[in-house]
């Protein structure tokens, strides 16, 4: 495609299987995918199918058994476990189910965290820590710890956190998981804005009206990729019908 | 990751969790506590026994000749100590033998003592003291001060007058109005008149001699003595150290004629040298010492398991944290130093707080006891160097499990 934006991701049949004594477990066989920047992706598919595996490597927190997986031009397969560190510092920002925010830290402690591991100095890690915050909506709550704030503010917070390196990608895991479906909606145009702003989002769910929010969906299942085409819809707030669950 | 970074997050896990941290240092605590009371203690008795003691009993440039040490070490044999015993007492003889071969000693003073049931002033006694015959001089080498009255005048010696100077404990107890010049004083059936007190010396040893009569040597030689012409002690001042090895020789030459001995034959005498004195010291000091570092490594060992075992239960507990952090970009280095650095931080704080409590330990007693409270430099730094050790070697454990933990089955331990 002419003019088109350039590649951040591209897998040549990634696999990886697990040894569990008895049997082998294989949960990717052979996955090609191709990403490019400011893609929103959402990856669908039913309980077993290796998305979450499928997360783990493109989030360099794995290595494959086999396959090629390329971020940024250059292959990440064969890495090093500090390569692999230096890599999720600074090109993959994640964003999980369950927040994992360090519960006896503030708002812009927990956001300052990636920085730490970049080797940023304090002063400089407040002030983007800051920004980070205030990009998310939570300028106020700042000094807040986790346990003090809503669980929508706690992933804002863990958004922040992600973003506040410049990642390439926004890794998400499931990231409504654990809200109700107002805040969930409030988290995926917060998604949606950063995707316009042009972030690179790559989410794991299983919901549907989720992964609508998305511009593409990848559907796996076996470990292998049984779909990837575009949503119809390019305005998703014009599809979705409102959230709130009426009585 | 900084290491000083990784201090920072250390001292805010810390505080997060005082309670804890506070328990985890408590054998490390323990441990530098006791190496620094005892080191205190020991340099303390150290200082008091170069200081006060030896140079009370032997000033500088003195030597003194006694029938065998008056200190045992403990380190003598068996044949040895029979050999000691069997000496002879000096006596006048030999006193005149060492004034001709040290003609130009500053002091030469000798003297006699034997202790005493009781002694009476009218109805009033005090129990328990020592009587000292002392020549001329011997006063002034003792470094005796006089309290109230005067000491011993050379006209009390050539005399051998019945005058004696007590010692303030006695003074107390039988003249407790103050009034104790001028009286008479009663020693078997022996009266003596008291021309002077002394000032109280106190002291670990020197209680001793704030229960003490001193009188004239000839004056306890006529009444007293066990034995006439005996003596317990002949002293010796040179004016400079060169003239003491001299007058050493040649004392050691003239006693060895005098009592007749023959070539090849050992002296039947001892010579003591407040150098000689401290010799003796060190060597009870070095069995002190010796066993501290015993001591104390085992509750530094201890100190040490305790602490890894509260970092192995915190690792498991912050298993998720450590995945999140490996997720933010934590390389294995950089988690390890973490838990190095707290259980450092935690260790060093045990080993401040040890140091502080051994100081006062220390202080305390020098409260109770006339020991200086002396901790040496050297002793501080051991005790910061055993703390950082410590810390170290218990966190290298619980740190490189925590590094090496996978950073997708941390995210998902509950």
């Amino acid at each position: 495609m002419e003019g088109s934006p350039p590649t951040v991701i591209v897998t040549h049949g990634l696999s990886k299987e697990y040894d569990m004594g008895a049997e082998i477990v294989y949960a990717l066989r052979g996955v090609d995918i191709q990403i490019r920047r400011n893609e929103f992706i959402a990856v669908m598919g039913p309980s077993g199918s290796g998305k979450s595996t499928l997360m783990n490597l493109i989030g360099c927190l794995d290595t494959p058994t086999a396959g090629e997986y390329i971020l940024n031009g250059s292959p990440v397969q064969d890495l090093e476990d500090d390569e692999l560190a230096r890599i999720r510092n600074r090109e993959i920002g994640f964003v999980f189910q369950t927040f994992n925010l360090l519960p006896r830290a503030t708002a812009l402690h927990n956001v300052e965290l990636p920085l730490i591991y970049a080797g940023v100095k304090a002063a400089a890690r407040r002030e983007k820590a800051a920004v980070a915050l205030d990009r998310v909506g939570l300028a106020d709550r700042m000094e807040h710890q986790p346990n003090e704030l809503s669980g929508g503010q706690r992933q804002r917070v863990a958004i922040a956190r992600a973003l506040v390196n410049e990642p390439s990608i926004l890794l998400a895991d499931e990231p409504t998981g654990n809200l109700d479906s107002a805040t969930s909606a409030d988290i995926m145009s917060l998604f949606v804005e950063l995707h316009r702003g042009g972030q690179t989002i790559i989410m794991v769910t299983h919901e549907h009206d989720i992964a609508e929010f998305a511009e593409r969906i990848i559907t796996l299942v076996d470990g292998m990729v049984a779909s990837s085409h575009a949503r119809l819809t390019t305005a998703p707030f014009a599809s979705t019908a409102p959230p709130v669950i009426s009585e | 990751m900084s290491v000083l970074e990784a201090l920072r997050i250390a001292l805010t896990q810390i505080w997060a969790h005082k309670l804890k941290s506070l328990f985890s240092l408590i054998g490390v605590v323990i441990g530098i506590t006791f190496l620094i009371a005892v080191i205190t203690v020991v340099e303390g008795m150290n200082r008091y026994v170069q200081e006060d003691f030896a140079g009370s009993l032997f000033g500088v440039n003195t030597f003194s000749v006694t029938r065998r040490p008056t200190i045992g070490t403990g380190t003598q044999s068996a044949e040895e100590r029979i050999r000691l015993a069997r000496n002879p007492y000096p006596d006048l003889e030999d006193v005149a033998a060492v004034r001709r071969a040290v003609p130009d000693a500053r002091y030469l003073s000798w003297r006699d003592a034997r202790r005493m049931r009781e002694v009476w002033h009218g109805q009033r006694r005090r129990r328990n003291i020592r009587v000292i015959g002392g020549s001329e001089d011997y006063q002034d080498i003792q470094g005796w001060k006089i309290e109230t009255g005067r000491g011993l005048t050379p006209l009390d010696q050539q005399r051998a007058l019945k005058v004696a100077v007590i010692g303030p404990e006695i003074a107390e107890k039988l003249f407790p109005d103050g009034s104790a010049v001028g009286k008479l004083i009663r020693l078997q059936a022996y009266r003596y008149e008291v021309v002077g007190v002394f000032e109280r010396k106190g002291g670990l040893l020197g209680n001793a001699w704030d229960a003490a009569v001193l009188m004239p040597y000839e004056t306890y030689n006529q009444t007293l003595s066990r034995k006439r012409n005996r003596v317990l002690e002949i002293s010796v001042k040179t004016n400079t150290e060169s003239e003491m090895q001299a007058a050493m020789d040649g004392t050691e030459e003239a006693l060895r004629i005098v009592r007749g001995l023959r070539p090849g034959e050992e002296n039947n005498f001892h010579f003591q040298t407040s150098s000689g004195l401290l010799s003796a010291w060190e060597t009870i000091n070095n069995i002190l010492l010796a066993a501290v570092p015993g001591l104390v490594s085992i509750s530094l060992v201890v100190g040490g398991i305790v602490i890894m075992n509260i970092m192995l239960v915190s690792v498991t507990q912050r298993t998720r944290e450590i995945g999140v952090r490996k997720a933010m970009g934590a390389t294995q280095r950089d988690i390890m130093l973490q838990f190095l650095a707290e259980s450092s931080i935690v260790s060093l704080l045990g080993a401040g707080l040890g140091i502080a409590l051994g100081l006062g330990l220390g202080k305390l007693v020098e409260r109770l006891s006339p020991l200086p409270a002396s901790i040496p430099t050297w002793a501080l730094a051991t005790a910061i160097g055993l703390g950082l050790v410590v810390g170290l070697s218990s966190g290298i454990y619980p740190a490189r499990r925590a590094s090496r933990l996978d950073p997708i089955d941390a995210l998902r331990y509950e």
